[in-house]
């Protein structure tokens, strides 16, 4: 695998990391159900896996971009099991509705656990990291894509949890726009 | 509140790899990552019922 190819499955990864940031929102927002606080810390982990995507397209795939994003993911797979635990007890409906029978913090945790593995498989290929592209070649539309969509969804979740907590601690069970709700 | 600030770090952070130094987006990176720790350290102390 080249760094080219190595920079367009990065950039993939993006469009990834979007599809499910604008999923998480769908949900809010057509469903009306307000993120909890582990919610909304895995949705932040999500985000913050782009980091590694990012560097790797602007400046060539290296390990240590790979490492940030594994990083991530382990604390984000923590967090998602953390939330599954809560709600393991018999009995327990869980937090939220469930996509194909399964809650979105347990599709979260097949989330992390699935870029463990891909984020270990791309480090398999060594060759990636033997040709960088020279510095100054600006990356091609397509990533450029992938990056903008990924900071505006980051942004716009600035915006929404904002409106959710205000300026408090985020309600356990959150019902209400805070924010919203102060200003009517 | 404390999700409002990560989530505003991490759009910096992002702005940072794409256009900034890169010892200063993952300099950020460790910052969040390590804020993200501490939160859900903070939201570990509920009790957590198992069922055995």
């Amino acid at each position: 695998m080249t760094d080219t190819q190595a920079g367009t499955l990065n950039a993939l990864a993006l469009y990834g990391l979007a599809l499910l940031l604008a999923a998480a929102f769908a949900a809010q927002l057509v469903l009306h159900e307000l993120p909890c606080p582990l919610c909304l810390l895995q949705r932040i982990l999500f985000a913050l896996l782009a980091i590694g995507p990012i560097l790797n397209i602007r400046f060539g795939p290296r390990p240590s971009h790979y490492a940030l994003s594994l990083l991530t993911a382990v604390l984000g797979a923590a967090v998602s099991t953390r939330q599954v635990l809560l709600h393991i007890l018999p009995g327990d409906a869980g937090y939220g509705s469930a996509l194909l029978g399964h809650h979105y913090y347990t599709w979260a945790l097949t989330g992390f656990i699935a870029a463990i593995v891909l984020l270990a498989a791309m480090l398999l290929f060594d060759r990636q990291f033997d040709h960088r592209a020279a510095p100054g070649v600006a990356p091609g539309k397509f990533a450029q894509g992938a990056v903008w969509l990924v900071v505006g969804l980051t942004a716009l979740n600035v915006l929404s949890t904002l409106l959710e907590c205000g300026f408090a601690a985020c309600a356990d069970n959150p019902i209400v726009y805070e924010l919203l709700k102060q200003a009517s | 509140m404390e999700f409002t600030a990560l989530f505003l770090a991490i759009t910096i952070a992002m702005l940072a790899a794409w256009h900034g130094p890169r010892p200063v987006a993952i300099g950020l990176f460790a910052v969040i990552l390590a804020a993200c720790v501490a939160t859900l350290l903070h939201h570990a102390t509920d009790r957590l019922t198992l069922s055995f």
